[in-house]
């Protein structure tokens, strides 16, 4: 459910006005000494002039007035809900009730106390409003207080079953922030002004984010039930410090400038964005465009990743890196990071994996890592991710963790999506210039699911259709498959919740795919939501079709693309044609097919000779 | 009746809890391992669930989960084993020890009435941290069982809050990494342990790479007691052909006894 919004303190029938016309649920106005104090009779006067619209609630914010005259004023002005702002007790608050029939709120200002006052009014008060505790101010400051607190204030008023609204200092710029602390309700006054009057902008702004913004992951790193962190004691130490270091970045320029440089001057961004028209004609139907993350430096959109974390690994004063690779494409974009920033890097590797994929392993020796061979379990990608996290618990005062993909616990998942949305932004703002629209529907592969979640993140607010797709290896009906979200249970796996492969007893059951990229028995804890509430919709399909779909990207565009990649287009080979020629349909190309050549050869080589 | 809030476990000195896997090498053999360390004088055991991806454990433990499984573990089948030794005359508390994904499989309250029905005490899940546990604690609340929490030397702050709500005892990790044998110790731990006991209301468990005579007596000097996983765990390991014929079971399992009564000599 969206969080209520209050827009609080007009001063003028103007500021009114503007207020009724948005969405907001709630208009206050303030009856005590301040510089936004009206009258009753103004209120009044303006809701006869201008009528709010059926949904919205009008209330008036009191502080420390005798019950006569918040009962005499709440009458006069018509107000739904009574806001006691001061140090009213439970009597005063009981006797407002009575006198006026209407809602009593009441504000609660944010100390060590503040939870037990809160319960005081418990079967009392029908709402609370949590607001800054100042020294010479009842609230109103614009000040923020430490919304960490947001969650026990939440879980009281869930308790007393009320609405529960947090004020101070609440802006259209921190109200991502805020509402990953989920609020019931915020409570916005001076966020919504500009020069001492309500603005109108600022005002749809905050409703239209409100209503209209996913938000995930929670403070807890939570995607809906999804996502978490389920590791050891000794390790979470150094999530937290990642988390920090994280958030301490995220929105710091220098480190964006940096970043930028990088992707920019090292890995040749923006890649293409390239209309594939044969191919389009081919399968008659959708015009369709390919997001070429092929084209970046090592071949594939795991470097977009890996040059941000290598760069906050730096920053936390890390020397060195260690990370986890299935087919080797996210060891070698580690290796070459650790190489380009001067670190040292272990990559961790299922013995079964190497000898399937030697090719990687001496190029990743050759970029100066460490190839650490895993022989626990059945010797693959979760057994080297495995042993990467216990390399990491004993070493995590020099080591970062660089992870490949959106999995793993908080705040990874998180992070890899944030690192990877570059591949939606990009998108978007080229799909404008090119076409002046945004695509019908984008189709994304999906193994952990990084390409998927960066292009598909920067569109999720928008009205376009995306779709993951899974690898269905020999078929989803036979137990050689890797297709989490179709088969799985939810589970735990490397440190989050998410689905999983696993036999009734809750133990991992090695997937199979004929993409090394794909065959992970888990799926990023994010789609694993985005899936439950419908957002994005997956789709499995088989080696087969995804190798038919490769070969006619080949012979129709002229370019190899990774076996991963090859099915999304398997999915496009299959739907374009349902698709009219004026709807656009994105693929991300996540990769290039060189390192695959090997795999396509063997299976192919009896046709194409 | 959980014994590990009883005065008996509480409150005894140089406590000793050895952690063995359920269905190593196999379901009756464990089952009379459990019956042999109760023999030699333990204080609990530690009841170990077998699981395809133990992150927190090494190779010695991962290898004997993956010989359980083998055999037939899994967290229904531990539960049933402990059921029946306790029919078979075992007395000790005993914590279940797993993983969280087991325990999500089956459900956490199949999971509790399980362990009442075998008169388990204490459950700890090395992978559900502080923050993700409160539904489960809740539940172990209302069926008096312990959810043991783990600290580590990387706490710090978290010790507090952790140990506030330690119950039956709190395990202090002993070192970073996995479980295993290891060579030596960092001499913060003992600071880091006294700190933690000023603090704690219930017994301080050092564990995690114990594995020799002097450093159990060492860390029985500076803790309330410890534990010893691995090296058991190895020795019963090595004894897995004696242990699963008739003629030399009886003879491995008397030296499973004298190696614990070495340890805690």
């Amino acid at each position: 459910m969206n969080p209520i919004v209050k827009f609080c303190g007009m001063r003028s029938f103007e500021d009114y006005q503007k207020a009724v016309s948005t969405e907001a649920s709630m208009i206050g106005f303030i009856f005590a000494p301040s510089k936004r104090q009206v009258k009753a009779a103004d209120v009044s006067e303006w809701t006869r002039a201008k009528p709010y619209k059926a949904h919205q609630q009008l209330v008036g914010v009191f502080v420390n007035e005798s019950v006569d005259k918040m009962v005499q004023q709440s009458i006069e002005a018509g107000l739904h809900i009574v806001q006691c702002h001061g140090s009213e007790t439970i009597e005063e608050v009981t006797a407002v009730k009575k006198g006026t029939g209407a809602l009593v709120y009441k504000t609660i200002h944010h100390h060590e106390g503040a939870l037990e006052e809160m319960r005081q009014y418990r079967d009392i008060a029908d709402g609370f409003v949590v607001d800054t505790k100042t020294q010479d101010a009842w609230g109103g400051t614009g000040v923020t207080f430490d919304w960490q607190a947001i969650p026990k204030y939440t879980e009281e008023a869930n308790r007393q079953n009320v609405p529960c609204l947090i004020a101070g200092g609440v802006t259209v710029d921190n109200l991502a922030k805020l509402q990953r602390y989920r609020p019931l309700g915020i409570d916005v006054s001076s966020g919504i002004e500009s020069d001492e009057k309500k603005d109108e902008r600022k005002m749809m702004a905050m409703t239209k984010a409100v209503n209209n913004t996913y938000q995930a992951p929670d403070y807890l790193g939570r995607f809906g039930p999804f996502g978490g962190k389920y590791v050891p004691e000794t390790l979470m130490f150094a999530l937290e410090e990642l988390e920090k270091a994280y958030e301490s970045i995220r929105h710091d320029e220098e480190f964006a400038r940096q970043l930028h440089k990088e992707l920019k001057e090292y890995s040749g961004r923006p890649t293409a964005l390239t209309h594939a028209e044969r191919l389009s004609d081919h399968y008659g139907g959708a015009t369709i465009y390919l997001k070429r993350e092929d084209l970046n430096h090592t071949g594939a959109h795991k470097i977009n990743n890996a040059l941000a974390q290598g760069l906050l690994a730096k920053k936390m004063g890390k020397t060195q890196i260690i990370a986890e690779t299935g087919a080797g494409q996210h060891g070698v974009a580690s290796a070459t990071v650790a190489a380009r920033f001067g670190m040292s890097c272990k990559v961790f590797m299922g013995a079964e994996d190497i000898r399937r994929q030697e090719l990687n392993v001496f190029r990743m020796r050759l970029l100066g890592a460490e190839v650490i061979e895993v022989h626990s379990g059945g010797k693959t990608l979760k057994d080297a991710t495995n042993e990467a996290i216990r390399h990491w618990v004993a070493n995590v005062h020099d080591t970062f963790y660089l992870i490949g993909s959106v999995v793993g616990p908080h705040p990874y998942p998180m992070m890899v999506r944030d690192f990877q949305s570059i591949i939606g932004e990009e998108s978007k703002k080229q799909m404008n210039e090119r076409i002046g629209k945004l695509p019908d529907e984008i189709v994304a592969c999906v193994g952990g699911g990084s390409n998927a979640m960066g292009m598909f993140y920067p569109f999720i607010n928008d009205d376009v259709k995306l779709t993951g797709i899974e690898a269905a290896g020999k078929g989803t009906e036979t137990p050689e498959h890797a297709a989490t979200l179709t088969k799985g249970r939810k589970g735990v796996l490397h440190g989050s919740l998410s689905y999983l492969l696993q036999d009734e007893d809750g133990n991992i059951i090695e997937p199979y795919s004929i993409s090394a990229g794909l065959d992970y028995p888990g799926i990023g804890p994010e789609h694993a939501h985005l899936r439950d509430i419908g957002r994005v919709k997956y789709e499995a399909v088989t080696d087969d079709e995804a190798m038919a779909a490769l070969q006619d990207l080949c012979q129709f565009e002229g370019i190899l693309p990774a076996i991963e990649t090859a099915h999304a287009l398997a999915y496009v080979k299959q739907n374009a044609q349902r698709m009219s020629k004026d709807q656009v349909l994105l693929v991300c190309l996540s990769g290039r097919g060189d390192k695959d050549v090997h795999t396509i050869q063997q299976v192919l080589g009896g046709d194409n000779q | 009746m959980n014994k590990l809030t009883e005065e008996r476990f509480q409150k005894k000195e140089n406590r000793f809890v050895p952690y063995i896997m359920s269905c190593h090498p196999t379901y009756e053999a464990s089952i009379e391992i459990a019956l042999t360390l109760q023999e030699a004088g333990v204080d609990a055991i530690e009841w170990g669930v077998p699981f395809s991806d133990p992150l927190a454990d090494g190779p010695v433990i991962q290898q004997a989960g993956d010989r359980a499984r083998k055999a037939g573990g899994s967290l229904r089948k531990a539960l049933e084993g402990m059921k029946e030794a306790r029919q078979q005359g075992l007395q000790a508390p005993v914590v279940l020890f797993t993983y969280v994904n087991p325990v999500l499989s089956v459900g956490f309250e199949k999971v509790i009435e399980g362990m009442k029905e075998a008169e388990i005490d204490g459950i700890l899940i090395p992978d559900l941290p502080f923050e993700e546990s409160e539904e489960l604690r809740k539940l172990c609340n209302e069926a008096g069982i312990s959810l043991i929490s783990l600290i580590a030397p990387s706490s710090s702050h978290r010790m507090e809050k952790i140990s506030r709500l330690g119950d039956g005892f709190l395990y202090y990790v002993t070192s970073l990494g996995v479980t295993g044998t290891r060579q030596s110790f960092s001499d913060q731990i003992s600071h880091s342990i006294n700190e933690l006991k000023k603090t704690a209301t219930v017994p301080v468990l050092a564990g995690f790479g114990i594995s020799t005579r002097d450093q159990v007596r060492h860390f029985q000097s500076i803790a309330d007691g410890v534990i010893v996983g691995s090296a058991l765990v190895r020795f019963i390991g090595e004894r897995e052909q004696a242990l699963l014929s008739e003629n030399e079971s009886k003879e491995a399992l008397k030296e499973i006894k004298e190696f614990v009564q070495e340890l805690i000599s």
